[in-house]
């Protein structure tokens, strides 16, 4: 599917990061611009919504101007203007949709409610700009563990997730566990290539037990093994514990492909961004058995690129969202 | 010159257009609970839109944005001050941002005696403000401050002058007040919000005093810290 031409200011405050992109046809970034509130939320171990929603009002002005100087445009040579209206947290989402309707009625530009993770998914379509659905994705962060099954543009199967932490709530808990501060991802990933994946065999949860997945028990694993074994060497603990995260993201992102009978997968989502799982999808796309699809890592990690991408497709075959539209802090894809 | 004000300091949304000679129009949609923040979101950019439209007026014809800045409902208050700042920058015209417990006190001016705007702060606390009375206007004599209601009795018991007390904290604390018998009065529902007149007229006069902000300046004010930092520092960490 084709989107007609069509450039979209978009917005991201889901989260903790603060994103404005303006994106054409659905497909090419002109900007895409993200600043990041890591460091604000740092030493509590974890986002704080009222700290995220505090900082996007401060951020918000700043990452729009930037966006639309960065695309050498303006509001007038804006078609349409997108903001992620959920899932997220309540607070956060409030600050990018307010912002992004302010745009609306100042312009008389429609505006586009937009699903995170639809937007998650169509990071790809950025990324190759021919590809086109049936597609698998996995979709990974600190607040999502999905496989969907992307059928057609809008149509969807949630074919599995996580039925107790994210993957990367799993990750940021073991990292701090192990005292390695926060974001844990990033920290964990920089230790593992120091350690060895093989040297603790820990489980791999619900590993052949359908398309959901569970990680709690994984991370009880890691602290019980530590606190048995407190002379075991952190970067093999690190790396053992990433490779057993890796493992069951992979196999069951195989799985839905297979079962499916669709042969192109695609991952999103911060934990996209973990080298060791980057390397083992890039050897599953090598096998040929299936076709890989794996978006930078800067489309990985939120953004609003991806936002501006899903929107176009939606303006084109839904029209533009309601001004009252609402925020859904747990809004469902399907 | 054309202001559009809004104030959502407190559950009421509220969306002013004046110019020189007097309001245009004006729209205040009340709450009916504490749940309301998220609504907000949904109802004042259709309400600045629907009071341009009836007002005969374009967004573009605006000059000067005016924001009550709270302090009030952390949500609701971003809401407003979000939309107040993107839609300036859009616009590419200033921010007048004003304290929305001044917005409380103007209308009073003519009172004979203190003034206290309160704005109810939830867990049993309010926000409140104290003025006196001056030609034209009224004059703030104490912080923007933050706590209980017995805080603010003793406050005003050692201030030992009569006061008016307005503001939806007033409301739901009027009991709070009995103790200082009659030298304080509560000015009761129709001062319970931060007053739309007086935001456009604060704020063109400050806009002629040339007064005003960049759009990404603008914050709420707050007061409050979030519950993550003052755990931090009751820790001591
Ligand atoms: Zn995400």
């Amino acid at each position: 599917m084709v989107v007609s031409r069509v450039r979209v200011l978009a917005i991201e405050t889901s989260c903790d990061e603060t994103a404005a992109a303006v994106v054409d046809d659905g497909r090419v970034v002109r900007a895409s611009v993200v600043a990041s509130q890591a460091e604000l939320h740092a030493r509590y171990g974890g986002v704080v919504p009222e700290i995220a929603s505090r900082a996007h009002v401060e951020l918000i002005c700043d990452v729009v101007e930037e966006a639309l100087v960065e695309a050498g445009t303006t509001l007038d040579g804006i078609d349409a203007v997108a903001a992620v209206r959920g899932p997220g947290l309540a607070g956060a989402l409030l600050v990018g949709v307010s912002a992004a309707k302010a745009i609306s009625i100042a312009t008389g530009r429609p505006y586009v409610g937009v699903h995170h993770h639809e937007a998650h998914l169509y990071a790809a379509m950025i990324e190759d700009p021919l590809l086109e659905p049936p597609l698998v994705t996995l979709i990974v962060s600190g607040g999502h563990t999905l496989l969907i099954a992307m059928d057609d543009h809008g149509s969807y199967r949630v074919l599995g997730e996580t039925v107790d932490d994210a993957a990367g709530e799993a990750f940021d808990k073991v990292a701090r566990f192990l005292g390695l501060g926060y974001p844990g991802g990033p920290a964990i990933d920089r230790l593992a290539h120091e350690g060895d994946p093989d040297a603790i065999r820990f489980p791999r949860p619900m590993r052949h037990e359908g398309h959901d997945f569970s990680f709690s028990g994984l991370k009880t694993a890691v602290v019980q093994y530590v606190r048995k074994h407190p002379e075991v060497a952190v970067a093999d603990v690190a790396a053992s514990f990433q490779a057993a995260v890796v493992d069951v993201l992979v196999e069951k992102l195989r799985a839905a492909a297979l079962e499916t009978g669709i042969h192109t997968v695609v991952a999103g989502g911060g934990v996209a961004a973990n080298s060791a799982l980057r390397g083992r999808l890039e050897v599953l796309g090598a096998t040929g058995e299936l076709r890989v699809v794996l978006p930078s890592v800067a489309l990985c990690t939120d953004n609003a690129a991806m936002v501006g991408a899903v929107a176009a497709y939606r303006l084109a075959a839904d029209g533009p969202s309601p001004l009252e539209g609402p925020v859904v802090p747990n809004l469902r894809l399907v | 010159m054309l202001i559009l004000g809004i104030d959502t300091a407190t559950r009421r949304i509220g969306v002013v257009l004046a110019n020189e000679h007097g309001m245009l129009g004006r729209v205040e949609l009340g709450a009916v609970s504490d749940r309301s923040a998220p609504r907000h979101a949904e109802t004042l950019a259709p309400a600045i839109r629907w009071c341009c439209e009836q007002s005969g007026v374009e967004l573009a014809q605006v000059s000067v944005v005016a924001v009550g800045i709270g302090p009030g409902m952390f949500t609701g208050l971003r809401v407003g001050v979000t939309t107040a700042k993107v839609l300036a920058q859009s616009l590419r015209i200033p921010v007048v941002p004003v304290p929305s417990l001044d917005l409380l006190a103007y209308p009073l001016r003519y009172a004979r005696r203190l003034v206290v705007a309160t704005i109810d702060a939830r867990r049993h606390e309010l926000y409140w403000a104290i003025y006196q009375p001056v030609p034209g206007g009224v004059q703030r004599v104490s912080d923007y401050e933050l706590g209980s209601p017995d805080d603010l009795v003793a406050d005003l018991e050692a201030r030992g002058a009569d006061a008016l007390v307005c503001g939806d904290g007033s409301i739901r604390f009027a009991d709070a007040f009995a103790s200082l018998g009659s030298r304080v009065e509560l000015a009761g529902s129709a001062h319970a919000s931060p007053s739309l007149s007086a935001l456009a007229e604060l704020a063109r006069a400050r806009y002629e005093r040339e007064e005003f902000c960049t759009p990404a300046e603008v914050l709420p004010m707050y007061l409050r810290r979030s519950d993550a930092e003052l755990e931090w520092d009751r820790k001591g960490l």
